[in-house]
């Protein structure tokens, strides 16, 4: 017992005389938070609509006004023709359009179907389906309200829309997850590499210089070595999911639905899948490059798989299927059920089960050979 | 196993080999407590990995060795509160101050507290670094890590210490300083079991074995092999042996 904590000791007095780690450990988080952070879309707001009234008619107004007035959109540029909608769309002036044709209010008041057209910009997806989903829930409480006033059973209403597809896409959020999204699965991301990477590239350096050799001499086990190794990173990732989460919920407002226990608990599951992967790369390599090689490989198909910036369910069925193994899709998910839905620990169990299982997988083997490999 | 108890080290046949090459060969040894033991012979010759086996660093093919008349296929756990060893990149935490190093080996080894204090004092004292506790290993030089490194590893003292080419790579003044670490080491009754492929070091220690390619082709007290082979010093003895 005695042995680890001077193990523990050694280690933090080497992290901090060294300044590459002291920059990753205090700098690398708040960059990502950032970066990331500011790189994303807030929630939906401020939607721009360009509205075409060929009709100029009081039912004509009073649709438009009810898109004007709802919290959603703003006013965007005005057009003249249905040709100039489109094209205030394909040169992102504005973000959806709707257009009232001059026959707008005489079908109306003849008991036929008006129809109108709406179309959005599908650039982003995500923006344009949640904004044109908005835009058709209008026009359906609209069609209520004619229907209702008239006493008919029959729709009144109708829009077509349609989809614009320019060209830009955004290369490192294509979906544009809004920022409440974004910034928990940081903290996420910042968790893993604090305790994935420089627990691999702490037990390869003592390889390197022969410490470890040394060490192996000494009566302290492989297992008093291994937690001599873990614990101190252990700490600081514990530091930096405080760290991560206080700048989450103070600097951009993100609360936390969820319980702090439930996230501590979680996370200390989480540690044991990261930490074991770091001492399993740390038995597989040679050279401090090698060790921070194969993490960093590991934990870039970790993050594309996990859901960080594509959703699952966008992904083809096999890979869907490869997900189930990658305790990052487990954490990430908790950690965004935590902060944006606050779910409970049964809620979590479907998560945090198999992030378990995954964890007593790898370290287990992590253990196994690091007793092969050092002894 | 009687006969190994009065041995410091002693091995049977004692054989390590990597896939088809043979590193060590069978070797018999035996070494008396308190003796300097002179493990002798070229770069390659099968030194480390003799060692390194003896230390529980690597398992043996065959044979069988007792270090402080313990088996080592058995007991390797308990021969290494026994043992020091100073391997031959020697192993030191360049980022920790030189008192730092000396502390953490004693926490590793168990030592308590005051202990570890005391002996901390005491070894930089005895390895001449008394003013250079607060220094950075990085900072000293050569000379001064490898006493260091010494230093280190009798933090616990034990009876038997390993030297793998203790002084290699270091000026004969800092050569001449560490060898007489090494006797005031022995004087207390370690005994210090070193591997060098400097000859005129050979003449230090009270007996040698002489390697070649896996096998012991010698092995006694300096004057005595000399006689035997009737050679004027131990670098005349070594080329004849490996010229055979
Ligand atoms: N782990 C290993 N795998 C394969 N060959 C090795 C290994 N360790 C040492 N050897 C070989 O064994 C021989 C003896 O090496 P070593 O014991 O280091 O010699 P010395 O210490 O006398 O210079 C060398 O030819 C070396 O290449
Ligand atoms: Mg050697």
């Amino acid at each position: 017992m005695k042995a680890i904590f001077y193990l523990v000791q050694k280690e933090f007095r080497q992290i901090f005389r060294d300044h590459m780690m002291v920059r990753i450990i205090f700098l690398l988080p708040l960059l990502q938070l950032f970066i990331f952070g500011y790189a994303v879309n807030n929630d939906l707001k401020d939607v721009r609509i360009s509205i075409l009234d060929q009709d100029n008619s009081v039912e004509s107004r009073h649709l438009a006004d009810a898109f004007l007035n709802s919290s959603l959109f703003i006013p965007g540029p005005a057009a003249h023709s249905p040709a100039d909608l489109d094209d205030l769309i394909y040169k992102g002036k504005t973000d959806i359009t709707l257009w009232i044709p001059n026959d707008y209010s005489s079908s109306l008041s003849v008991g036929q179907e008006a129809q109108v057209g709406i179309a959005v910009d599908g650039k982003n997806s995500n923006l344009g389906g949640r904004a044109g989903g908005y835009a058709m829930a209008i026009i359906r409480q609209e069609g209520q309200r004619l229907r209702d006033a008239r006493m008919l059973d029959n729709p009144l209403l109708r829009a077509k829309m349609k989809e614009i597809k320019t060209a830009t896409r955004f290369f490192y959020n294509p979906e544009l997850v809004s920022r409440t999204y974004m910034v928990p699965g940081i903290v996420v991301l910042v968790v893993t590499i604090i305790s994935g990477l420089l627990t691999g590239m702490a037990v390869v350096r003592e390889n390197e210089i022969g410490t470890l050799e040394q060490l192996m001499v000494t009566p302290i086990t492989s297992l008093q070595l291994i937690a001599g190794k873990t614990i101190p990173f252990m700490i600081l990732a514990f530091f930096e999911l405080a760290f991560a989460t206080v700048v989450a919920v103070l600097w951009f407002k993100i609360p936390i639905a969820g319980s702090l226990w439930l996230l501590t608990g979680s996370s200390l599951v989480y540690l044991v899948v990261t930490l074991g992967s770091g001492i399993l790369a740390s038995t597989v390599s040679r050279t401090q490059q090698q060790a921070m090689f194969t993490v960093w490989f590991f934990l870039v198909f970790g993050i594309l798989m996990s859901g960080f910036f594509y959703p699952i369910e966008n992904m083809p069925m096999a890979m869907q299927w490869l997900t189930y193994l990658n305790p990052l899709r487990y954490f990430l998910s908790i950690v965004r059920g935590l902060f944006l839905k606050g779910i409970t620990l049964s809620d979590s169990l479907p998560d945090l089960i198999p992030m378990a299982l995954l964890g007593i997988i790898i370290f287990g083997a992590a253990i196994l050979r690091f007793r092969k490999t050092v002894a | 196993m009687n006969d190994n108890n009065g041995y410091a080290v002693r091995t049977d046949k004692l054989t390590r080999r990597f896939g088809s090459f043979t590193a060590v060969d069978a070797i018999d040894l035996a070494v008396k407590p308190g003796e300097i033991f002179g493990f002798l012979g070229a770069n390659g010759a099968g030194k480390t990995t003799a060692i390194r086996m003896l230390c529980g660093l690597l398992a043996p093919t065959e044979g069988e060795a007792w270090v402080d008349g313990l088996p080592i296929s058995s007991k390797a756990e308990e021969v290494k509160r026994h043992i020091g060893y100073m391997s031959q990149k020697f192993s030191l935490y360049n980022d920790l101050h030189v008192i730092e190093n000396l502390e953490f080996y004693g926490g590793v080894y168990g030592l308590d507290k005051a202990e570890i204090r005391s002996r901390s004092t005491e070894l930089l004292a005895r390895v001449g670094l008394e003013d250079k506790g607060r220094t950075m290993t990085v900072d000293l030089s050569l000379g001064y890590k490898q006493r260091l490194a010494l230093g280190c590893s009798v933090i616990h003292r034990p009876n038997i210490l390993f030297l793998d080419e203790p002084t290699s790579g270091v000026d004969p003044i800092a050569r001449r300083q560490f060898w007489d670490l090494i006797y005031e080491l022995a004087d207390q009754g370690t005994t210090v079991f070193v591997t060098t492929h400097y000859m005129d070091e050979a003449e230090y220690c009270s007996r040698v074995s002489i390697m070649v390619a896996g096998h012991i082709e010698a092995m006694g007290a300096p004057e005595e092999l000399k006689t035997k082979h009737d050679v004027p010093d131990m670098q005349q003895l070594f080329i004849t042996l490996v010229n055979r």
